[in-house]
């Protein structure tokens, strides 16, 4: 029998799809091998065709874009948000609009072509998480700025338009619409039950434990109960934190860690799919929320959404989140 | 430099891409709708009964329901979690008894017909207590979630949950309505029809705009000029008027934008209370041709980055010959 099921934090509704089940098997599988080196604007030794780095982790001495860099981290050639002025708000009538004040920067996060983030060494990865960090906090400090978005594309069908391993990062003028909504329901929760949202799911997740992917001494990795596509998976930090620009070096090796492992195991689950990312925190300024709690939500591309899931917000999914994280926990 | 541009009604923040807008050419994307007629279901299905027919449009229930009303409605806890099995209905609209495969091509009165079948579909669940929203939406073309068969339909659901989106833009309305005891969306016809710029086209009851704040390249909602919260009641009276100007704009998609794929949905006040949402609300339809695909900050954020500028886009679309071809 289908079942619909409510988000505890924003309170959406979804469908499971339980007379039509997919496994891993039955989704299109796609094919997201690097293949176009020779044009990439992203390999070392073709620095000079990407806006000046902003930052890297490259060994000490070594000169801004020039090779030998871990991880590298450009201003977008083609930024949606420009970070040159002050930001203008306007009302037309009924509409209201704003300058587009932002900052939009790509970090590369691996040297090699051939490598995706499933293929990095454990430093490799830690670097990845670092430069997260790094870039996080520094756009956090620009006053014009109340949120940093952290996310990745793979795959074309999840919308990446060079194959090269990178994330991006944007800093935005407001609070987007997703994580107001969170915040907005865990604050609800939090007036009603005097707890965290995300702590009490932490709870139940480890008594429910169908649901559990992989853990570390830091982090949870799990396929939540009211999911919006198959297979997908959150990371969350174990203990309380509000915050992402507050974690410390040991967090970020397990993050590094545990990303990895996850993402690994999508790898082989479901045959190198393609993937969005994206990490989820407290707005600029709010570091000590005790309501919220950040967390990165991996989303493997496997459907497309219909009509119906455009026009409702109720996403139809075809796999049962416990399903879903029994198939990555055994691979 | 873009331009952020806010939703009026859920408040969604738009990034509006103006110096590197793509021209709309660019989005011109064919695909093959061609479809062997012996092969399609719906042809090969017209002699069985379905369970509501009217001037050739035929009401089935889909043979791969995800809802289903035949146990009793019943809500419950999972510990924090809340979960209820997926009570409902889930039908098909076949639209046409040819095979045809975009609405773009049926004459009126046949859209006129799938109209007036949705709004009685939709009388007929909303005396279904259990029942809180009603969406009737059609899906063209593969890029849109179709599957390719080549016939006309679309399709109603009846779900016993407030979809998410569809509370978003209640509270939205209703926040606007108290504030200034106007429907946000009669100040909205008023100021697109009098500013003009992105007003695709009009007859004397709708008014077809590309919205301010839009999320997709091409995205149009179809607004009656004459308040009305649901659907249903609202059309009744209207349907030869919405019937023309449905198939003006999607011929408007067919020819200026070579037969891309699309989504339709139709957005009415919820069942329950409706009372509550009389003055606040006001039915339209979106309307969107499916052409770039939605990325991780789109889903991360709710933010959406549209490529090209609303008033572009209705330039574009009201310059768009649909008597050439037909």
């Amino acid at each position: 029998m289908p079942e619909l099921r409510r988000d505890p934090i924003v309170g959406r509704w979804m469908i499971i799809d339980s007379d039509h089940t997919k496994s891993p098997l039955d989704f299109p599988k796609e094919d997201n091998t690097p293949t176009r080196q020779e044009i990439c604007p992203f390999c070392p030794g073709r620095e000079y065709q990407t806006p000046h780095e902003v930052d890297a982790v490259r060994p000490a001495g070594s000169l801004p874009d020039s090779s030998g860099w871990l991880v590298r981290t450009v201003p977008n050639k083609f930024p949606v948000l420009s970070s040159d002025g002050f930001l203008q708000k306007d009302g037309i009538g009924i509409y209201d609009q704003m300058n587009g004040i932002g900052a939009h920067e790509v970090m590369i996060e691996c040297p090699d072509h051939e490598k995706g983030l499933t293929e990095l060494t454990s430093e490799e990865m830690r670097a990845v998480i670092s430069q997260y960090h790094s870039r996080f906090k520094q756009l956090s400090d620009d006053s014009r700025f109340k949120y940093v978005v952290i996310f990745k594309n793979f795959g074309s069908s999840a919308g990446a338009t060079v194959e090269h391993t990178h994330s991006q990062i944007i800093a935005l003028p407001m609070v987007p619409k997703t994580v107001l909504e969170e915040l907005k329901g865990s604050e609800h929760y939090h007036q009603y039950r005097g707890r965290c949202v995300f702590c009490d799911m932490i709870a139940q997740e480890y008594q429910d434990k169908e649901r559990i992917v992989v853990e570390n001494s830091g982090f949870l990795a799990f396929c939540p109960y009211a999911p919006r596509y198959a297979f997908e998976t959150w990371i969350i930090p174990k203990g309380h934190a509000g915050d992402f620009a507050q974690m410390g070096d040991s967090s970020q090796a397990h993050l590094a860690q545990i990303l990895q492992d996850v993402l690994k195991k999508i790898k082989k689950v479901l045959g190198n799919p393609s993937y969005n990312y994206y990490l989820h925190t407290a707005p600029i300024g709010y570091a000590d929320l005790a309501c919220y709690h950040w967390h990165i939500e991996i989303i493997p591309k496997l459907t497309r959404s219909v009509g119906f899931e455009w026009g409702t917000g109720l996403h139809i999914v075809p796999t049962f989140p416990q399903d879903s994280a029994r198939y990555l926990r055994e691979a | 430099m873009s331009l952020l541009r806010k939703d009026p009604i859920v408040g969604r923040w738009t990034i509006i891409a103006t110096e590197r807008a793509r021209r709309p050419a660019a989005f011109v994307d064919p695909q093959s709708t061609g479809t062997d007629q012996k092969l399609c279901p719906y042809c090969q299905d017209l002699t069985s009964a379905g369970i509501y027919e009217f001037h050739g449009v035929k009401v089935s229930n889909s043979i791969n329901p995800i809802l289903d009303d035949s146990k009793p409605f019943e809500r419950r806890g999972h510990g924090l979690y809340d979960v209820c099995h997926s009570y409902g209905s889930h039908e098909i609209v076949m639209e046409t008894p040819e095979h045809i495969a975009n609405m773009a091509d049926l004459p009126e009165e046949q859209i006129k017909a799938v109209l007036q079948t949705y709004a009685l579909r939709m009388r007929i669940h909303r005396q279904n207590p259990f029942i809180e929203y009603i969406l009737a939406y059609k899906n063209y073309g593969v890029a849109a979630g179709s599957r390719n068969i080549g016939h006309s339909r679309s399709q109603i659901m009846a779900v016993p949950v407030l979809p998410m989106r569809v509370k978003d833009k209640t509270r939205g309305a209703g926040q606007y309505y108290d504030f200034h005891e106007r429907c946000l969306f009669c100040d909205m016809v008023r100021q697109e029809i009098k500013n003009k710029e992105r007003v695709v086209v009009e007859n004397e009851h709708f008014v077809v705009i590309t919205p301010f704040a839009s999320r997709f390249p091409f995205e149009t909602w179809i607004l009656p000029k004459n308040h009305h919260c649901d659907f249903a009641d609202g059309v009744t009276g209207y349907e030869e008027p919405l019937a023309a100007i449905m198939k003006d704009i999607l011929l408007r998609f067919k020819i200026g934008l070579n037969d891309p794929a699309y989504n339709y949905m139709i957005q009415t006040s919820p069942v329950q209370n409706p009372s509550s949402f009389k003055d606040k609300y006001h039915w339209h339809i979106e309307v969107m041709p499916r052409l770039t695909r939605v990325a991780g900050f789109e889903r991360g954020t709710g933010f959406y980055i549209c490529p090209i500028p609303p008033e572009m886009s209705a330039a574009f679309l009201r310059e768009v010959d649909i008597h050439a071809r037909t």
